[in-house]
């Protein structure tokens, strides 16, 4: 069942093209990648999909209706740009969120201490915001938008600024959520964590959607490339869109860089080449990674592996 | 409407947990009660020690001393007089001159006073109707205190007797006289008299004395002309009788009009107070949330409306909550004091106690705190720091109350000119105006204009200081310019 649809949204600042003509939707238990780079549009895209801004025009169904904060109570949310009264203790900013999200105190406060305790914060539930190191604070921002168990997950660049355990740590509730059923949306320019999680990915560049689908379907975008060291020519071998020669390997033999025409697997040009007799003394498989990707359909502006 | 108020309920949570509103809640009390207590010890109620040398041997000095002792006992007699016409206790002596407040009292009403006891045998009669719980009469101390000479000065030549006076002036010793009157030996024949004072002296002091001696001189000149020296006196003495027609206590225009305007005055000022304090925790808060980056969190939760009204009641919460305080103080510095302060307060709680006035003060506070609160929060929303939110203040807090200060001196002066006028219907300040100006009594159909003109004006700051708080929430990092501004006042939901 889909959680979230988009249909054609546009949004403009003045004359700014922020959002263009985007359509996408995310199922429930799905995890979704939203990749893009600096201002590609992610974060306006979520805000309007938490009704924090307006589209130009397009339409947005959440959770079966419109943007309202009436949904607030099923949709968790993590800002790129982080922080929490500095007053207020771990428990009470905790509370305070799942208030916000219409439960009830007492609910959300044990749910709060149950997040905190698995974020190994349980003996600092009662103490400030502004005692806890920025790490800890993160963790509290977390639970605020975990503590109503959301069947939307949005989380706006949710690694920048965590140290690898608390990455992990986020990783595992992205999992988390995901297998109860909830649909997670993250928007990262961190290929890794993205290539790891996600079950859908969308690219964005400049607003406008250049690919959606599973990681494999994003690696069929590019062809494979090959490494081979061969006495012949591999150019002219059927299947190969193009041979550069490259170093010479000693006796005759030459390193070859090596691309496939679309659709044709490694296996059936390392067949014929056994089959007509054309010696090999290597054949290395190169898969396109998903930084190879964002730096081909978006650019590597602003990309980190 | 659980959003607001769960956002105002922080607002008030995390204002209380500062120390600054503990310290302003607990100032204004212990002020007002160290104020009188302050003014007290500050206030020189001692008599003024006066040597008085007579080295003529006429009984100018003795006639001086006696003008002065008829001086404070008229100043008594006037006093008692009031004290018995405010508590009605006429009745403890209805033909003694102090029951009688029709008159300016004469030297024959003053021997009557001291013939039948002076200030203790009037107090005493007081003291057998006087009912519980009012205050005994403190009659006022004297003046000036005749004290003896030094006989150092006593004996000093006229030539030196400037200097002399100055040494002992100069010298702070316990004993010595702020005042020397010196009667030369050939008075009245040469009628020059030597006024030396430690400080400038008290204008009253040098027309009593200059009245006293030249009625002395002119009964001698009119004796030396040959008029028998009784009838000169008679002449001297001659005075009309000056009838009194002056309202009771507390009744005179002026008076009756500063006793009325005690409270309102007070209310206008405590919203000031109270708006200024709380306003300035409401901004606070406001750029804690902007600096702190948390109101995206916020508001992917609640409206920006909601995160408006609720800051907008956390504020008047708060605002209530500190004059609730107040009051309580009031009332119980009422109680502890019950008659002194209780018949003070009668009379001044007069013009805001009937229903009308109850609903007119609460209707005018709230707007006020309203209207002016939503000012601090349009300015918390646009600003990334404090020091920031400085710049915009400080023009905004001087624009309030300067004008207000001028309102409040012209209430207290009994003024309603074209500049209360004004302030009463700029929507700004009507609310300190219309507050400050119900002790005066303020018309009808005044109260209703600035009413409506007022909610009017909340209205439309609602709609377009609401478009810029809405605006500026996730402007972070960009200037408000004056351009800018002027856009987010126009912007509508994006």
């Amino acid at each position: 069942m889909a959680v979230l649809e988009v249909d054609r949204l546009v949004k403009r600042f003045g004359d700014v093209l922020a959002v263009d003509d985007l359509s996408f939707t995310v199922r429930e238990g799905e995890i979704f990648g939203f990749l893009g780079g600096n201002g590609a549009g992610k974060t306006t895209t979520l805000r309007m999909v938490l009704d924090i801004i307006r589209p130009t025009s397009g339409t947005i169904t959440v959770l079966g209706g419109s943007p309202d904060r009436r949904q607030a109570a099923a949709i968790g949310f993590l800002p790129e740009e982080r922080g929490l009264y500095s007053g207020m203790s771990a428990i009470e900013t905790i509370v305070y969120f799942g208030r916000l999200k219409n439960m009830d105190a007492g609910l959300a406060r044990s749910r709060g201490m149950d997040l905190l305790t698995r974020f190994d914060l349980a003996d600092r539930a009662k103490s400030d915001i502004g005692d806890m190191s920025k790490g800890m604070a993160q963790k509290v921002q977390l639970a605020t938008a975990l503590v109503n168990d959301p069947e939307l997950l949005m989380l706006d660049e949710p690694f920048s600024g965590l140290d690898p355990v608390n990455q992990g740590l986020l990783e595992n509730e992205i999992l988390r959520a995901s297998e109860r059923g909830a649909a997670v949306i993250f928007s990262t320019h961190v290929m890794q964590h993205a290539e790891r999680l996600c079950d859908r990915l969308l690219l964005l560049r400049k607003g406008r959607k250049r690919f959606e689908g599973t990681l494999d379907e994003a690696r069929a975008q590019l062809p494979i490339s090959l490494t081979a060291v061969a006495k012949s020519d591999l150019s002219s071998l059927r299947g190969v869109a193009r041979a550069d020669a490259g170093e010479p390997a000693g006796d005759g033999w030459r390193e070859w860089k090596v691309a496939l025409e679309p659709g044709v697997s490694p296996a059936s040009v390392l067949e014929h080449c056994t089959a007509n007799g054309i010696g090999l003394r290597r054949w290395d498989e190169r898969r396109a990674t998903l930084h190879d990707i964002f730096v081909e359909l978006v650019g590597g502006e602003g990309v980190q592996r | 409407m659980t959003n607001i108020l769960l956002v105002a309920k922080r607002e008030i949570r995390q204002i209380l947990a500062m120390k600054s509103f503990w310290l302003t809640l607990l100032i204004l009390p212990v002020a007002l009660a160290l104020g009188p207590i302050l003014a007290e010890s500050l206030g020189d109620e001692d008599a003024t020690p006066v040597a008085m040398i007579d080295r003529s041997g006429s009984g100018a000095g003795e006639a001086l001393q006696q003008r002065f002792a008829e001086d404070d006992d008229r100043n008594t007699l006037r006093e008692l007089s009031r004290y018995v016409q405010r508590y009605d206790l006429e009745s403890a002596d209805p033909q003694a001159v102090w029951t009688q407040h029709d008159r300016w009292y004469t030297a024959t009403d003053i021997a009557a006073f001291r013939t039948s006891g002076g200030v203790d045998g009037a107090i005493a009669k007081i003291d057998a109707v006087r009912p519980d719980g009012t205050p005994e009469f403190e009659a006022d101390p004297p003046l000036y205190e005749f004290v003896p000479a030094p006989p150092a000065l006593a004996s000093q030549s006229a030539q030196g007797f400037g200097a002399a006076a100055q040494d002992l002036f100069d010298s702070d010793a316990d004993d010595a006289p702020e005042i020397v009157v010196l009667i030369g030996e050939d008075y009245p024949a040469v009628p020059a008299i030597g006024l030396y004072s430690a400080n400038q002296p008290r204008a009253s002091f040098v027309a009593a004395m200059q009245e006293t001696l030249t009625g002395d001189l002119r009964t001698r000149l009119l004796a030396e002309r040959g008029i028998l020296a009784a009838d000169a006196a008679a002449i001297q003495s001659a005075v009309p009788a000056i009838s009194v027609n002056t309202p009771p206590p507390g009744d005179g225009a002026r008076e009756a009009l500063l006793v009325r305007s005690i409270v309102p005055l007070a209310l206008a000022y405590i919203l000031m107070m109270s708006l200024m304090l709380s306003g300035s925790w409401m901004l606070q808060g406001s750029v804690e949330e902007r600096s702190n980056k948390l109101l995206e969190s916020l508001l992917a939760c609640i409206k920006p409306e909601e995160l408006m009204y609720g800051k907008l009641l956390g504020g008047l919460s708060v605002g209530l909550l500190m004059i609730a305080v107040w009051a309580g103080c009031a009332a119980v510095a009422a109680y502890a004091t019950q008659g002194v302060i209780a018949d003070m307060i009668r009379p001044a709680l007069e013009p805001v106690s009937s229903p009308g006035a109850i609903l007119t003060i609460l209707y005018f506070f709230v707007a006020g705190y309203i209207g002016i609160s939503m000012i601090f929060v349009a300015i918390g929303a646009m600003v990334d720091s404090m020091s920031e939110a400085q710049g915009y203040l400080m023009p905004v807090l001087l624009a309030i109350l300067l004008p207000i200060t001028f309102l409040l001196q012209a209430i207290l002066a009994g003024r309603e000119g074209w500049i209360v006028q004004v302030l009463t219907w700029v929507p700004l300040w009507t609310p300190f105006a219309v507050l400050a100006r119900l002790g005066m009594g303020i018309e009808t159909w005044v109260l209703v204009g600035t009413g409506a003109l007022l909610a009017a004006t909340i209205a439309l700051e609602l709609i377009f200081l609401g478009r810029l708080f809405r605006a500026s929430l996730l402007a972070t990092g960009q200037k408000p310019t004056l351009g800018r501004m002027l856009e987010r006042l126009r912007a509508r939901p994006q």
